[in-house]
């Protein structure tokens, strides 16, 4: 006890005690001032010319999602020109349905790219976890560069992996499944290695108590108390991935990001806010989902 | 009275960080003996189960158990061979927690399943219903099913014990197996390790006084690593007891007086 806490003292140095958190505080205060100063300094601090008119327009025009209009859309729109001319007629309840069909082929190809995307992160994962587990005891070199790829891959974000793979694989959903892949590599790798740290040592010593051989152990102790951790943070995370996967379409990997930069740049309020709702019933159902096979699994 | 003994120790000793943690000269136990270790926290009764599980080897002298020597650290396959033979129940209920109990008392059969079945935990009938004949024997037939993790400290001691009836080994080496129960599941504890072992050796840590006419048929008192006696359990009273488990500045350890401070403060391995 004692010695643990003269190790952390000197650990800590100066940030230590009482005196050592105010400074710590003051610190941070000093760091949100620098912030806020020099934003303001830059004139970059400002809502825009209108935010209030702007704000009630765009929530106007989202609370009015445009599946809606498959339903109530105007079956014979007319497009005339100034002079009264018309230039097309439109039925807006089947361009509406073909946008929701759109939106489902989209939304089945952001699940694929979450779903292989994750199991790739996972595999890629597994032995890197094991050489960075620290009770295995894996040479400490290998060790070493395992827990820097797993780092390294932890820290890039996944929109940055999938810029730079579009340029690598072309456009389409192989970028976004090896984005996915690489960026949850780390998490995954970070998540399996403490599960393999927390590993039962009595379930392991009950087993070779009776005389059991490496591989009958593994099976019979290892795998058992391992694998419920393994499954549950993979669900954790092919969740997480399939919230991430939506934005990648913004680079061009295809799914449900492909139709959120369209809305967008066409300010389509209305096409955005189906898209977002279509999202949030993803990743709400897969949340459900996930948390009772965690739950049965526990 | 067997030709050769199942556990034989000759000037045996063992020392960890420069402290004796046992130091026995010359001990026998025959074939279906019942005995009880008794003593003070640090008197070795640890260190000597751990000696004869081969967890452990010593740092001089030698041992046999069950026909296998354990001076030498032995090789994997040996171990393993003698681990068969030998049933432990230990202090920290150990149980694979994540397994039912009627696949923690399979785990008994490793020594004899051997190959994918072991490691699909798809065991074969015979072996199942017997599992369950022995979770029959302990009472715990019902909760056959349920995870070792929801099961109450006795009960995982009870399926500790039938994995012993599973394993059928020569040995029974126990560590407190009672340490954490209540008085009346530890008297019925004790009662189904005593009918576990009805076909073999067994060891038993104990602390609690009450307990040795149950377990044991022999006494061996440890103090400060030695034998402090060696009696049947009819002539083991209170006083004995008493004088095993006082502190004892004129017997203290040779080593450990010159700076008992230290030793203190070390990690003991294998101290109970």
């Amino acid at each position: 006890m004692r010695l643990a806490s003269v190790l952390s003292d000197r650990a800590l140095g100066p940030f230590s005690g009482r005196l050592g958190f105010l400074g710590l505080a003051l610190i941070y205060l000093v760091l949100i001032a620098a912030c806020l100063g020099s934003l303001a300094q830059e004139g970059e601090l400002s809502l825009g010319r209108n935010p209030i008119a702007n704000l009630l327009k765009t929530a106007g025009e989202f609370a009015r999602p445009s599946f809606l209009d498959v339903w109530f859309g105007n079956p014979n729109l007319e497009y005339r020109s100034d002079d009264g001319i018309l230039l097309r007629a439109e039925n807006r309840q089947t361009v509406e349905m073909d946008y929701l069909a759109g939106l489902g082929r989209a939304t089945w190809t952001t699940i694929r790219i979450a779903t292989l995307g994750s199991l790739l992160g996972a595999l890629l994962a597994l032995p890197l976890a094991v050489l960075t587990a620290r009770n295995l005891a894996a040479p400490k070199l290998l060790a070493w560069l395992a827990k820097g790829v797993l780092d390294v891959a932890r820290s890039i974000h996944t929109l940055v992996f999938g810029l730079v793979l579009v340029g690598i694989v072309g456009l389409g959903p192989t970028a976004g499944i090896l984005a996915i892949g690489l960026h949850s590599m780390g998490t995954y790798g970070k998540l399996f290695a403490e599960a393999i740290e927390s590993l039962d040592m009595a379930a392991i010593d009950a087993v070779r108590s009776v005389g059991a051989g490496p591989v009958q152990v593994f099976f019979n102790a290892v795998w058992p108390s391992v694998l419920p951790q393994f499954v549950s943070s993979h669900l954790y995370i092919w969740e997480f991935n399939i919230r991430d996967s939506t934005i990648l379409g913004l680079i061009g990997a295809g799914g449900l990001g492909l139709l959120i930069t369209e809305a967008t740049s066409l300010f389509q309020w209305g096409r955005l806010s189906t898209v977002l709702l279509v999202v949030i019933a993803l990743v709400v159902s897969f949340d459900a989902l996930s948390r009772r096979i965690r739950m049965a699994l526990a | 009275m067997s030709p050769t003994p199942c556990i034989a120790l000759h000037e045996v000793r063992c020392a960890a960080e420069g402290r004796v943690l046992l130091e026995i000269d010359r001990l026998t136990i025959n074939h279906g003996e019942r005995i009880a270790i008794v003593g003070h926290n640090g008197a070795g009764k640890s260190t000597l189960l751990r000696l004869l599980s081969g967890f452990l080897p010593p740092s001089h002298g030698q041992i046999e158990v069950l026909g296998h020597s354990l001076s030498q650290p032995l090789p994997g396959a040996d171990l393993r061979a003698l681990r068969v033979e030998l049933g432990q129940v230990m202090q920290g209920l150990h149980l694979v927690a994540r397994l039912s109990a009627r696949e923690n008392v399979l785990i008994g059969s490793l020594g004899r399943v051997t190959g994918w079945r072991s490691w699909t935990r798809y065991f074969p009938a015979h072996e199942v219903s017997r599992a369950e004949a022995a979770l029959q024997a302990v009472g715990l037939l019902p909760h056959a099913q349920t995870r070792a993790d929801k099961l109450s400290g006795g009960e995982r001691q009870k399926v500790a014990i039938a994995r012993l009836l599973m394993q059928g080994p020569r040995l029974i080496l126990a560590d407190e197996p009672t340490a954490a129960l209540d008085p009346s599941a530890a008297a019925e504890v004790c009662q189904l390790l005593v009918k576990a072992a009805a076909e073999a050796t067994l060891i038993t840590v104990v602390h609690n006084p009450a307990l040795l006419p149950l377990l044991a048929e022999r006494v061996i008192g440890l103090k400060n690593g030695r034998i402090a006696f060696d009696l049947p359990v009819a002539a083991v009273n209170d006083e004995k007891l008493l004088n095993l488990y006082r502190p004892d500045a004129a017997q203290e350890n040779p080593l450990s007086s010159n700076d008992s401070r230290t030793t203190m403060e070390l990690p003991c391995p294998g101290t109970a």
